[in-house]
């Protein structure tokens, strides 16, 4: 029996996402060490990269595998392989070097693959995301250098910000604004890559600035969105919408910490800096146009369940768990609670996905005979997919 | 549907039943949103559609190509589907019907 097309698109594309999962499991593992609550003896680096592995290997791969797949061409493959192998070479400590230099690599093709949707039809949307591919490289190119995570953290934030705020402003053309509301998100979005650039100079004035920028790019998306709309439908877009919401509150929130703390040393201001943007924000995003974009790349069903709520309101809740009642009020159970949590709502997330594609699957595998026997001439139809 | 089965089959009836593809995080359907710019319909029952997407970088071009084929697939006159992504000219808000502009607000 043949592969199909969809079959073969999945064989090439599963490899890469086996990278990102790679880079997902090791940088919770590495969560895990940062938080206190393992102390191993195996995998010990995972700590020190958890950063660049979450930010770089788990969601750079996507991101990069995502506009891949949009773009359509062999080359732009090589982003989430370079980012993918990079965290492993990170991982393994081969060389000091070489896990920096590939993620440097995976970001200039991402910005090559702007460039060209760039020539392709030029817009505002793509020059912001275009901004994020810069600001991966400039975070990789720091690693690279040999300098702290904590150094090009703000970076690496900028990198997944900016690409789902172009991402948002594509979208929103679909709702009614006046002209000038674009000039709005552009000055935060300025104001946000300013303070990125000085913060590699002037770290705490730096961050301040872009913090911001990142407040007025949460309260534009809370205003502007046309998640505002679509909450009001039904099943699969209510969900995506309050999950791009949520997202919102929680950018509001690292706004105001990077706008007032600034500081980017260990501590729980810098783990609620952070988390409120990876987390609150990036993994929100993820989790919402992951019943979209799950079947585009891997050409599977992923059916819509409201069993998908679970995983998002636990994010949402151990998030606010860590942040007021660990970094806040100081208690390192709940912090440490708050980030174990985290860690089983992104779990969560895989093996509701996972078990949801299958089931649907093999409900598609009972539904093609009976459809066979009934009409052939429709699966003549069906047969190129 | 059992009125769609027995139909003629045209760019008409094709671009009806395409309305039941939604786009998941609109919630409106590529018709109304304007996607679709081409449907042609030949005698042996092959179906060629050229399509676009709000932007040249949106990866969901093969998720709505499962769809149209998946929704396609239900009409026994089908005998083949053939798509085509094109980008000229480039989507435009004014591309979306009346129905999807009340949808999302606009009215």
């Amino acid at each position: 029996m043949g592969v199909s097309a969809a079959g073969r698109i999945r064989l090439r594309r599963a490899p890469l996402l086996a990278l990102a999962l790679v880079a997902l499991f090791t940088g919770l593992w590495g969560g895990l060490i940062l938080l206190g609550v393992l102390t191993p003896s195996v995998l010990v680096s995972a700590s020190g990269a958890h950063g660049p592995l979450m930010a770089l290997g788990f969601l750079g791969t996507l991101v990069s595998l995502e506009r891949a797949v949009a773009l359509g061409r062999w080359w732009a493959y090589a982003a989430p392989l370079a980012a993918g192998l990079g965290a492993v070479a990170a991982l393994t400590g081969a060389s000091g070097a070489l896990g920096p230099a590939l993620e440097t690599l995976a970001g200039s093709v991402l910005l090559a693959c702007h460039v060209v949707l760039q020539r392709m039809a030029p817009s505002l949307h793509n020059a912001i995301m275009s901004l994020g591919a810069v600001s991966w490289c400039a975070a990789a190119l720091t690693w690279l250098t040999g300098a702290e995570v904590n150094r090009f953290a703000p970076l690496l934030a900028g990198f997944l910000v900016l690409t789902i705020v172009g991402e948002r402003l594509e979208l929103t053309r679909v709702a009614r604004r006046p002209p000038w509301v674009q000039s709005l998100l552009l000055i935060a979005v300025a104001m946000f890559a300013a303070g990125l650039a000085a913060s590699l100079t002037a770290e705490t004035t730096g961050v301040r600035i872009a913090g911001v920028g990142l407040l007025g790019q949460a309260a534009w998306l809370a205003r502007y969105d046309i998640a505002r709309r679509t909450v009001l439908m039904g099943g699969v877009t209510r969900f995506m919408a309050l999950a791009l919401l949520a997202g919102y509150v929680w950018l509001a929130v690292a706004g105001v910490l990077w706008a007032v703390n600034g500081s980017m040393l260990d501590g729980p201001a810098y783990d609620a800096q952070l988390h409120a943007v990876f987390l609150g924000f990036v993994m929100s995003m993820v989790f919402a146009h992951a019943p979209v974009i799950v079947p585009a790349v891997l050409r599977v069903a992923l059916p819509f369940h409201r069993r998908f709520y679970a995983h998002l309101a636990l994010l949402h809740l151990s998030l606010a768990l860590r942040l007021l009642g660990g970094d806040l009020a100081g208690n390192t159970g709940l912090w440490q609670w708050g980030g174990i949590l985290n860690e089983t709502a992104i779990l969560l997330f895989l093996a509701l996905t996972i078990s949801t594609v299958l089931h649907a699957r093999r409900t598609q595998e009972r539904r093609v005979p009976e459809e066979q026997s009934r009409r052939v001439p429709v699966r003549q139809a069906t047969a190129h997919g | 549907m059992f009125d769609l089965l027995t139909r003629t089959l045209d760019s008409g009836l094709v671009r009806g039943l395409l309305r039941s593809v939604i786009d998941p995080e609109l919630g409106v359907n590529i018709v109304d949103l304007g996607l679709l710019y081409d449907v042609t319909v030949a005698a042996d029952g092959g179906v060629e559609i050229d399509m676009t997407l709000t932007t040249p970088g949106c990866p969901l071009g093969g998720f709505l190509d499962d769809q149209i084929r998946a929704c396609l697939a239900q009409l026994p006159q089908v005998r083949g589907v053939s798509m085509r992504l094109v980008w000229e000219p480039p989507w435009e808000p004014a591309a979306m019907s009346d129905a999807a502009r009340e949808q999302l607000g606009w009215a």
